[in-house]
């Protein structure tokens, strides 16, 4: 309820939080990327 | 709640503490400086990466300089008068805490405490180095107290026991989560009396860590505000090492640091705490506190206890909200490989947090020790609040054009990239010096890169929310 009642605050914070979420995609992107690479890796 | 006692303090106009009011002339909005400062870290991680091959910061670069001046400020005389004067403010603060008006703006021991003492001998730590050391009251009276039971008992005093290795900087984690919670808190934090009653517990308790483990060895690691000034210190060039004052890199003393049990938790304190005094005052925060605080009221707690339990929880929060984004960090690095555990790199990292806690510090509290701390001038004058006038100054007023709004923000968001430019090298070195392989050791800073960021975009929306 205090979530949603809330949202806006968390919505215009988001636009200032953006470039720590892009990164943080990022970050998780590679290191996926790293680990099916290492599988790929072991596999062969 | 009594933290925000710069807001009483102050003026209305300072309600937000230490933030700063009407930056209508801004060129750009405030959270396009926030994607501003997280480039900035982004550019100087690849300069990093490029132009700075080689580890440079662990190995000790003091060397002593001031020969005379080092001989003199390090004599014992000189000691002694630095403890005098430590202890003689410890004793005027006490006395004005129990024994003057208990108008918090009018005695001097609140703007003493979370102002002078607090913020102000932050900065001239990281300028000049661990002054406070020097200065410390308890270690002042641990040292004296020694010495006249030595004499007494015709010889030497028994030994200390041995300070547990387990025990790390856990009683300074206490005592420093124990000052955060007076100041931001509990709601009579400001008032005067109970300030006094804070003083003399917490003395209470030094003296009786010190007469256990030593004054030295409880000063080192129990103290909590010798750690506190002493984290900040290690910033500076400067460092007294025995009888010689010296120069060194500056950031360099930080790699050095022992990071025993309760280091990162005192640095996640250390960076919570600030948080939660800048979050505290956004709308976001107004919004939650009054419905955790109906909430406890509906289990049986008093109004007033039911908002202080809001604000311990916001508190607990904060501190745990920066201490697992740093593990996020410390586990991503993890992954990149290596053979480090978590906890081997939570420790070979720790240090790099310092200059980001400085940041949050000189970024949050920049308004209130420029405007504030000029009220140390009249209360210095009258320090009980009951019309005295012992210095001449006692008719003197804050004069808070000092500094403009527009330009105190420009400076906190410098303070910010700043310190998180020191924390991104700090890392970058140490990892160097780390890892085996200069690939890994640039792939394991992209988390820290993440931290980084994630830090200084906190900081400005922080400080963005105050007076929203």
């Amino acid at each position: 309820m205090i979530l949603l009642a809330h949202a806006g605050h968390w919505l215009v914070s988001i636009a200032e939080f953006l470039p720590v979420l892009l990164f943080v995609a990022w970050l998780g992107w590679i290191t996926l990327r790293e680990k099916r690479r290492g599988r790929e890796a072991a596999e062969e | 709640m009594g933290g925000h006692l710069a807001a009483a303090l102050v003026s209305p106009a300072l309600a937000g503490a230490h933030g700063v009011v009407g930056r209508s002339d801004l060129p750009i909005p405030e959270w396009l400086f926030g994607w501003a400062a997280a480039a900035v870290l982004a550019v100087s991680f690849v300069a990093l990466a490029v132009l700075w091959p080689d580890p440079k910061l662990q190995e000790d670069s003091w060397r002593p300089k001031l020969a005379g001046l080092g001989r003199a400020l390090t004599s014992a005389p000189a000691q002694f008068v630095f403890g005098a004067v430590g202890v003689f403010l410890f004793f005027l603060t006490l006395y004005a805490a129990l024994f003057g008006v208990e108008t918090a703006t009018a005695n001097w021991a609140p703007t003493f405490v979370y102002v002078i003492f607090w913020v102000g001998l932050v900065a001239v730590s990281v300028v000049f180095g661990d002054v406070f050391r020097a200065l410390n009251p308890w270690r002042a009276i641990g040292r004296a107290v020694a010495w006249i039971a030595a004499r007494i008992a015709g010889g030497s005093l028994p030994d200390a026991l041995p300070y547990p290795e387990k025990l790390g900087r856990w009683p300074a984690v206490v005592g420093l989560a124990g000052f955060a919670w007076l100041e931001l808190v509990l709601s009579t934090g400001n008032d005067p009396r109970t300030l006094g009653i804070a003083i003399i517990v917490y003395s209470a308790a030094t003296f009786v860590g010190m007469a256990l483990y030593g004054v030295e060895a409880w000063t080192r690691h129990g103290e909590a505000f010798s750690v506190y000034f002493n984290l900040f210190s290690r910033i500076s060039p400067g460092e007294v090492r025995g009888r010689e004052i010296g120069f060194r890199r500056p950031l360099s003393g930080l790699p050095g640091l022992d990071v025993v049990p309760g280091t990162i938790a005192f640095i996640a304190v250390m960076i919570g705490s600030t948080t939660f005094d800048g979050a505290a005052e956004s709308p976001l925060w107004a919004d939650v506190a009054p419905e955790l605080s109906d909430f406890f009221q509906t289990i049986g707690f008093s109004p007033e206890r039911a908002l202080e339990l809001a604000f311990t929880l916001g508190l607990v929060l904060a501190i745990l909200l920066v201490r697992g984004f740093y593990e996020m960090g410390i586990r991503g690095a993890k992954s990149v490989g290596g053979g480090f555990t978590s906890k081997e790199l939570g420790r070979s990292f720790a240090h790099t947090l310092v200059p980001i806690a400085f940041a949050y510090v000189a970024a949050h509290y920049l308004t209130l020790l420029l405007y504030q701390g000029q009220a140390a001038w009249f209360l210095a004058s009258d320090p009980l609040g009951k019309g005295s006038d012992l210095l001449g100054t006692a008719d003197r007023a804050i004069d808070y054009g000092v500094i403009g709004a527009t330009n105190s923000w420009y400076f906190q968001v410098g303070f910010v990239v700043l310190g998180h430019v020191a924390g991104l090298i700090l890392a970058h070195d140490h990892a160097l010096a780390l890892y085996s392989k200069a690939r890994l050791a640039v792939r394991s800073q992209y988390w820290m890169l993440a931290v980084m960021v994630g830090f200084t975009t906190l900081a400005l929306w922080l400080l963005a929310q105050v007076n929203q």
